[in-house]
């Protein structure tokens, strides 16, 4: 096991005559053993970062450490990506067409010279582990998505790598075996305390998996938290949207009150609050009722449905405040609500997340 | 030309004749290509019927003799020479052009891109140069006095003379012509092997895969492609060959080189028309049995799939 | 570090190897260059690896005045041979690929027989070639080359252009249809534009090929004023020319125009075929 450091890592790409900031400073330590996840929208950075820490992309500038020795320099690859000891699984998992699962599994054993006897009882161990026995001598167009992607880990687990890096793992995979396959990178991960990294841009990858989080933005790293700080504390509007679906409105604060319509109110979580701001609040925080009273809720005002449709066990309703059209939110409601009617919406208050008008969050918690 | 059974008749709105007068159009535009494809075969056919006659310097006025030309052909030393010739050159080009094609091309998978593109047309350039040509300075090369000759004799070794013997005739002819098509077989294989995708390389790579490893157990078994377009491409350029035996034999009747394409130009001139067109066949015949399966298997393959 | 050390010497053995190889290859363009420039006395006495002490167009000029016409003949033949195949080979190609889905037999036989066409040896069908061109006074005319030329250039245009035609997916040719547009419409506006780097690929192919094809002005004309910058090169060598530095003279005025196409318009050539040996992922 390795931990992983990064000492501000930049990489710089060339396109014609403009420059892509990919990586553009990225100072992380992340501890031997630990999951670590990394979010971010497509095509800010995660997997160039990735490919930094795997040795497969060359730093423009920066240091990467594994324990601590230098791996990679400025300008240049210290130790090669072979001699690194990591595992890598790619999106598309990259398994070997031309050779069956057995000899995708054994291939790193093989290059590494590892006896015959000794890579056939490895081999067989990771792939009962993993439920691939039956398809050991299977070639990859054979088999299954969910088969191939276990095919990859294993191939990446049974050389008992230092760090596992993992690139979008399960974003080629049918949504029913996710969950599944989350909870077996998972199970793994923490039985072996393996130091891994996951990059996705689906946060429940990162949720499910993820010790601790980082969020990279334009090649910056926003916010390193565990995953349900990041959820509940976003440090800026873009991560709140990266954690899930949140409502974002313009409001005015006065005297203590965040107004988001003339009726339609609530008590602001910081004192003294005045001037317009962004008010964040997850659907799942909101509640629609005809009582005026909810466990651990508070009144704010009285809205009109607008819309209300089932998605995956939810149903998301669209309301409006009763004397503001123009302002729409969106309400996890536990049933059918009859577009046209007036209900109360109530809020939990300390999930409410103000950010100022460019986005920053103003409701982080004090850190000690 | 050609009108379809199903639309073309059933629907006679404006629509139906726009589908009609299409065909038509389809028709006259493949036309030139049919035409001169159909000339072709006519030509290919009036060889063979050529091939059946007995029309030579001795029969001015030939006569039908059904295989009895063809018997002749095959008891001639000439062509047994170059039909033997023919096979070596063609095979041999097969067997090392494909095998150094194919480390060359994984030489150039590893280097940078401009470097690879500059590398990859030195290795094409000969192409763009016609075969006479190619042979003629080639000729100039073996030369004992002015070409590696001279450059062995300064170096203290023996002075290097490729056409002495029949044997390092055939040798030095058959370098040329490696040196002219290995650079298809190298373009292929290259192709070849970066299509494969990138992440694969780099999985194999942090496996630990030596990069002779990559190519041999990764890049080549993915390369169906380039190795059977390179093959048959080696084989056919390096079957009809003339030019070179031509210039390097200093004639077509180099009994050390002569190749079937030169038998036939040889029994032309000979004025045995009905050989000449008896080999013509024979080339005909085995280019076929080569260009045939291989059009309709690979080719199809790769059009049909889209 | 080691491992530093052991990837740098594995890149110096890469890096030499490649320039052994490509010394090797380099080294008949190499004589043919320099030795154009030596006087003959110099190209009889010093070896074809030494560089002229006093360079000299002598040879050049030598052979200039009897190549200017046949590299205007080969001009005036090649260059309407080569658009004309490439264009009419294309619609062919496009032919056989339309009807390919539904008339598979045709089209089988359509690949055959322009498979055959482009690799059958020129020397195999000159006889009766020779034999229709004499009856029909088409001998020694431009007609009657550029005939023979497009009798196999054009199958060779249409099988190249078969195997890039699978660019365009068929949906959109089906799109066009019941937009009502004609074949020659599709042809031009909806397939043509996205299959110009194969275009490109075969003009060139066929331009350098056609070029350099020594056999059918070698049948086909009978008069000097007609030749062929091949044929004329023919001249310059072996048992007729004594004089060498003209050989290599005229070896590079035969070789300078195909060349140049080469070099100028080589990485088209070479993206567009790369493409098809590989599986449409461009080189």
């Amino acid at each position: 096991m390795a931990s992983v450091r990064t000492e501000n890592l930049k990489k710089i790409f060339k396109k014609g005559k403009s420059e892509v900031h990919a990586v553009d400073g990225i100072t992380l330590t992340i501890p031997d053993g630990q999951a670590f996840g990394i979010l971010g929208p497509s095509g800010h950075g995660k997997t160039t970062f990735l490919r930094l820490v795997a040795g497969l992309e060359v730093p423009t500038d920066g240091y990467i450490y594994f324990d601590d020795d230098l791996v990679s320099a400025p300008g240049r690859i210290v130790v090669e990506p072979e001699h690194r000891g990591i595992a890598m699984v790619f999106q598309l998992w990259a398994l070997y067409p031309n050779m069956t699962v057995y000899d995708n599994i054994a291939f790193p054993l093989r290059n590494a010279g590892v006896p015959k006897s000794e890579i056939d009882k490895r081999v067989r161990e990771i792939a009962e582990e993993l439920g691939l026995t039956r398809v050991l001598n299977h070639y990859p167009r054979e088999i299954s998505g969910g088969q191939m992607q276990r095919t990859a880990l294993a191939r990446a687990l049974v050389k008992n790598p230092r760090v596992l890096l993992l690139d979008e793992p399960f974003s080629n995979l049918d949504a029913a075996i996710r969950d599944g396959a989350r909870a077996l990178v998972r199970r793994i991960q923490r039985e072996r305390k393996l130091t891994t990294i996951i990059v996705s841009h689906d946060p429940a990858d990162i949720f499910s998996i993820a010790e601790v989080a980082g969020v990279i933005i334009n090649g910056k790293l926003v916010q390193v938290a565990p995953p349900t700080e990041i959820y509940d504390s976003p440090a800026n509007e873009t991560v709140a949207r990266l954690g899930g679906d949140i409502n974002v409105i313009e409001v005015k604060a006065s005297d203590g009150i965040i107004y988001i319509s003339n009726s339609v109110k609530l008590p602001s979580p910081i004192p003294k609050l005045e001037g317009r701001f962004r008010l964040g609040i997850r659907p799942e925080d909101l509640v629609l009722s005809d009582s005026a009273e909810a466990p651990g809720m508070t009144l704010v005002g009285r809205v009109k449905v607008k819309v209300s449709s089932y998605v995956a066990g939810i149903f998301r309703t669209l309301v409006s405040p009763i004397d503001d059209d123009s302002i729409e939110i969106l309400v996890n409601a536990n049933g059918y609500v009859e577009p046209g009617s007036e209900k109360n919406l109530l809020v939990r208050l300390p999930k409410v997340k103000v950010f100022s008008e460019k986005g920053e969050s103003l409701t982080l918690p004090l850190k000690s | 030309m050609k009108e379809s059974h199903g639309e073309g008749t059933k629907v006679k709105t404006k629509e139906g004749k726009g589908i009609g007068r299409s065909y038509i159009q389809l028709g006259l535009m493949a036309l030139p290509t049919l035409f001169f494809s159909a000339f072709l075969i006519y030509i290919v056919a009036w060889n063979l019927w050529l091939s059946t006659l007995n029309w030579s310097l001795l029969h001015s006025k030939p006569s039908f003799v059904g295989f009895g030309t063809y018997a002749i052909v095959f008891k001639d030393l000439f062509f047994k020479v170059s039909i033997y010739h023919s096979t070596i050159f063609s095979l041999g080009l097969v067997a090392i052009g494909d095998a150094v094609g194919l480390l060359l091309a994984g030489l150039l998978y590893y280097l940078p891109n401009t470097q690879r593109a500059v590398y990859l047309s030195i290795f094409l350039y000969p192409m763009a140069i016609s075969m006479a040509t190619n042979g003629l300075i080639w000729d100039w090369l073996f030369n004992p006095e002015l070409g590696f000759g001279w450059l062995t004799s300064h170096m203290g070794l023996p002075r290097l003379n490729p056409l002495a013997t029949a044997t390092s005739t055939t040798l030095s002819m058959f370098l040329v012509e490696f040196w002219a098509y290995t650079g298809l077989a190298v373009l292929f294989y290259l192709a070849s092997f970066m299509s494969v995708d990138k992440s694969i390389v780099e999985a194999a790579r942090i496996d630990g895969a030596s990069g002779f490893k990559i190519l041999f157990r990764i890049l080549v078994p993915n390369s169906m492609n380039g190795f059977i377009v390179a093959t048959a491409l080696l084989f056919l350029f390096s079957f009809r060959m003339f030019s070179l035996p031509f210039v390097i034999g200093g004639g077509p009747t180099n009994l050390d080189l002569m190749t079937l394409v030169e038998y036939v130009y040889y029994r032309f001139y000979t004025e045995f028309f009905s050989e000449s067109a008896a080999a013509s066949t024979i080339i005909t015949a085995i280019a076929a049995a080569v260009i045939i399966p291989y059009a309709v298997y690979g080719i199809r393959k790769w059009v049909m799939r889209g | 570090m080691a491992s530093y050390r052991a990837r740098l010497a594995k890149y110096v053995i890469l890096q030499l190897a490649g320039a052994i190889v490509i010394v090797f290859w380099l080294i008949p363009l190499y004589a043919m260059l320099i030795d154009g420039f030596k006087t003959n006395f110099e190209a009889t006495a010093t070896s074809v690896f030494q560089l002229p002490a006093t360079p000299t167009l002598s040879a050049y000029i030598a052979v200039w005045n009897s190549m200017k016409r046949p590299l205007i003949n080969s001009l005036i033949v090649v260059i309407p041979v080569t658009l004309i195949s490439g264009i009419l080979g294309t619609m062919g190609a496009y032919f056989f690929y339309v009807l390919g889905e539904k008339h598979p037999i045709v089209s089988n036989a359509g690949f055959s027989v322009i498979s055959l066409a482009t690799f059958l040896p020129v020397e195999s069908a000159f006889l009766p070639l020779y034999l229709f061109e004499y009856s029909s006074h088409m001998v020694n005319t431009y007609w009657g080359l550029i005939f023979a030329y497009l009798l196999f250039y054009i199958p060779t245009a249409a099988l190249l252009m078969s195997i890039f035609m699978p660019v365009v997916p068929r949906y959109l040719i089906e799109a066009a249809r019941i937009d009502e547009a004609d074949h020659w419409t599709i042809f031009w506006k909806v397939v043509f534009p996205l299959i110009v780097p194969g275009f490109l690929s075969t003009v060139i192919f066929v331009f350098v090929m056609s070029w350099n094809n020594f056999f059918l002005p070698l049948i086909l004309t009978t008069t000097p004023s007609m030749r062929m910058v091949p044929v004329e090169e023919r001249y310059f060598t072996g048992g007729y020319g004594t004089l060498y530095n003209e050989t290599y003279a005229a070896a590079v005025l035969a070789s300078i125009v195909p060349l140049a196409v080469f070099i100028a318009l080589g990485r088209y050539f070479v993206r567009g075929l790369a493409a098809l040996g590989g599986g449409a992922k461009g080189v």
